[in-house]
């Protein structure tokens, strides 16, 4: 098919989908190597604390490695919880402003985020910063312009723009400076569009399936199986479950895995299907057509036919799945005993939090000094090493510049990035 | 009487039976529909108002005025040979160098010859002038292209005899010239001679005789080495120019196109270059195709109509179009890309090669869209 071809090309397919056992290690991976380095961290922080205070050198240093215990670090699963968490907050920062940031904006946000904490961890950087500036990119990404001044204004509690910039390379980086999100919300107009069509006997058949007209079409969808709410006309059916199917997209789809493990037609449809079944199937009929029966098959199917019977098992299992992850979501504010829960990682978060990475501002202002790299990113573990590498070599030409004949660089900026 | 003579049989029409003694300037023509001979006068008078049958009795071919032509040999059975001899051999023009081996070649000339002699002893006429016909028709193009290389030996055959004449007057020439030049000198010597004779005391004259007689003798061997100077040169110059006229010729032999015909077995398989196909820039895609739905004009969706009565939206140049073609590309683009397998596969892949460069990348995701595909 053509048009998953072309979905093929896109980034969010290419870099950012995963298997579930892919994801899952992923995060582990991720949170490992920031639990190691908040421990090394924490570990120098005490040492120099100690080292500068006198009454603490005479003290033998037995417990170093019982301290170290003291550190619970965060698991995978408390770090999805606690994105999950920012994730909603973002939703409602966005509607904060006046207007309120488009679903759009707010979305791509969110996937901005889920995609900066696969290979960064909370502990590292705090989702609060991460959030605000995640928010901000998505804007821009969108083309939904906003000054920089009136986005950090209208943030509640004293943010200055530098906060909301300060992680904006490092944010980029995570991204792997991807910054296509493919929504499933302008698929979900698309299908509702192209069924109202069908609902007034306007409808084309697929191109597969030529045997469909618009008379048939129309008939099969007003003789659909009545939907759990009665619906007085099939407009109001249509637009009903359109709502309610934008309504999923917006909260469900955003805070589960479902963009890395689907794809946002799959995502919709899915969606449709919690919606309205026999409508989302009706739909999907007319695409690949119906269920064959196998005493037909063996007398005359066209290689298409069967192709088309076959993506069709395949998919209906992947929307299942789908509309089960989607199903599976409840949202945090909205139940008390993931709210304690989440207070609990908050707490623990505090202990946890890398003292090194907390002040952002800085480390934007001097990133040459410290490196800027993603300290949790599995795959640019080798990376950050040779940036550093490479950013001591040119420090040190740098100094030895002074003496160079022709002087020092021109524009010594401009190689570094 | 005369009829019984058979050099009357010359100088009689048989047509007008008016004979040679009366008209000194008449000339006999022959049609080689039926090579039956008549005067001049007969074929004006009985052709010129267009085709009409033979007036020889017996004979109904239907001829033509503008067909007639001088008999060229005198036997009417020799003419008719060279003439289906010369026929044939334009239809079956093949060349040597277009056969597998000798022996197919040999081949094709002994089925030549048998071809020629059955339309010349009318054995199995029908038959052969169809197979002749057929072959024609088939091998249309590499009979042209066999002639035009026929001509093309021909005109440069013409030339290098042309030119061999030219040479050998050339050289007849300087003989000429060097044998007068020769006869003159000997004459100045001898003069010269003379005159110093003429001249000089007696006790020098045995002295002067033997001088004369060996500058005779240098002179005619220096002459001799320039004359072979010269040949030497001409020779050269007459090989590289030989050289130089065979190349074309090499190049002119590219047989026809066609690969053989049923008729001639033995025929060197020709090649054919494919013919271009036109350019396509999206390589076998097409622009507008789509595989899960067919866009309409226009939708009925209440929230779109505004627009379309929105000036401020349409001034823009905002198509509605646009909107329709990405709203439903982006409600199918992926449906079926089963993520779970296809970036298992590519993770499966990538995992050969370590370190993971963009080809590699590029290559098994090539490799996941042709599974599905």
């Amino acid at each position: 098919m053509i048009e998953d071809d072309i979905y093929r090309t896109s980034s969010q397919f290419r870099l950012w989908s995963y298997t579930e056992s892919s994801l899952n290690t992923l995060r582990t991976t991720t949170n490992n190597i920031a639990s190691e380095r908040v421990r090394a961290a924490l570990r120098r922080a005490r040492e120099r604390h100690l080292s500068a205070t006198p009454s603490a050198t005479g003290t033998p240093q037995p417990g170093s490695d019982a301290e170290e215990k003291d550190i619970e670090c965060l698991t995978p699963e408390e770090e999805l919880v606690l994105v999950r968490y920012y994730c909603e907050k973002t939703v409602e920062l966005g509607d904060t402003y006046r207007p309120p940031l488009p679903t759009n904006v707010r979305a791509t946000a969110i996937q901005y985020l889920r995609r900066f904490y696969l290979t960064n961890s909370p502990m590292t950087y705090h989702p609060k910063s991460i959030m605000a500036c995640a928010l901000f990119v998505a804007t821009k990404t969108d083309n939904y312009y906003m000054s920089l001044r009136s986005f950090a204004e209208g943030i509640p509690g004293d943010t200055t723009p530098d906060d909301v910039i300060a992680p904006e390379f490092l944010l980029m980086q995570g991204l792997r400076f991807t910054f296509d999100v493919r929504h499933p919300f302008r698929g979900l107009e698309g299908g509702v569009m192209e069924l109202s069509a069908i609902a007034q006997g306007q409808g084309k058949p697929a191109p597969h399936l030529p045997q469909h007209t618009p008379e048939t079409l129309k008939e099969g969808i007003l003789n659909l199986a009545p939907p759990a709410v009665p619906a007085s006309s099939i407009t109001d059916r249509i637009g009903r479950a359109h709502g309610a199917t934008r309504e999923l997209l917006k909260s469900a789809a955003q805070m589960t895995d479902a963009y890395f493990l689907y794809t946002p037609s799959q995502i919709w449809l899915a969606a449709f299907l919690i919606a309205d079944r026999p409508l989302a199937e009706f739909y999907l009929d007319t695409k690949l057509g119906g269920p064959i029966d196998p005493s037909a098959m063996e007398t005359d199917t066209s290689n298409t036919q069967n192709t088309l019977s076959e993506l069709r098992t395949k998919l209906l299992q992947v929307l299942a799945d789908c509309a089960a992850l989607l199903q599976s979501y409840t949202p945090l504010s909205s139940d008390p005993d993931q709210m304690k829960s989440l207070k609990r990682i908050a707490k623990k978060l505090y202990h946890c939090q890398n003292p090194e990475k907390v002040n952002l501002k800085r480390d934007t202002a001097a990133p040459r000094l410290t490196p800027a790299g993603d300290g949790g990113t599995v795959t640019s573990e080798s990376e950050t090493e040779r940036l550093a590498k490479k950013r001591k070599l040119e420090m040190e030409s740098k100094q030895r510049g002074g003496h160079d004949v022709f002087g020092p660089e021109l524009v010594p900026d401009r190689t570094r990035h | 009487m005369a009829s019984q003579d058979p050099r009357d049989e010359d100088e009689v029409c048989p047509v007008c039976k008016s004979s040679r003694y009366l008209n000194p300037n008449m000339r006999f023509l022959i049609n080689p529909e039926c090579y039956h001979k008549m005067c001049e006068s007969c074929v004006d008078r009985i052709f010129s108002s267009g085709p009409a049958s033979c007036p020889v009795a017996g004979c109904r071919k239907t001829l033509r005025k503008n067909r007639f032509r001088q008999q060229t040999f005198e036997d009417i059975g020799v003419e008719r040979e060279v003439d289906i001899r010369r026929r044939v051999m334009h239809i079956l023009n093949r060349r040597e160098e277009e056969f597998d081996s000798k022996r197919a070649y040999d081949d094709f000339l002994e089925q030549r010859e048998e071809i020629i002699a059955n339309l010349v002893y009318r054995t199995d006429v029908a038959k052969t002038e169809a197979q002749l016909q057929a072959y024609a028709q088939e091998n249309i193009q590499s009979i042209k292209a066999n002639q035009a290389l026929e001509e093309q030996e021909a005109t440069s055959f013409q030339k290098k005899i042309l030119m061999e004449q030219e040479e050998a007057r050339m050289r007849q020439q300087i003989a000429r010239e060097e044998y007068e030049n020769e006869r003159r000198e000997q004459q100045a010597t001898r003069e010269d001679f003379l005159t110093r004779l003429a001249s000089g005391s007696a006790a020098d004259v045995a002295a002067i005789t033997h001088d004369g007689h060996k500058v005779h003798l240098k002179k005619s061997s220096a002459r001799r080495s320039e004359e072979d100077r010269i040949r030497q040169k001409q020779a050269a110059l007459r090989g590289t120019e030989g050289k130089r006229t065979g190349t074309p010729l090499a190049m002119g032999e590219t047989p026809g196109a066609t690969s053989g015909a049923g008729l001639i077995k033995g025929l060197r398989k020709i090649k054919t270059p494919e013919p271009e196909k036109p350019y396509d820039p999206f390589m076998g895609l097409v622009p507008g195709k789509r595989d899960y739905y067919t866009q309409l004009e226009s939708y009925p969706y209440a929230f779109l109509d505004k627009l379309r009565s929105d000036t401020t939206v349409q001034a823009g140049g905002y198509d509605l179009q646009e909107y329709y073609s990405r709203t439903l590309l982006e409600a199918f683009a992926g449906l079926g890309c089963f993520v779970q397998e296809e970036v298992a596969q590519r993770e499966a892949s990538s995992a050969l090669g370590i370190s993971k460069p963009a080809a590699t990348e590029g290559a098994a995701m090539a490799a996941v869209g042709r599974n599905t595909a």
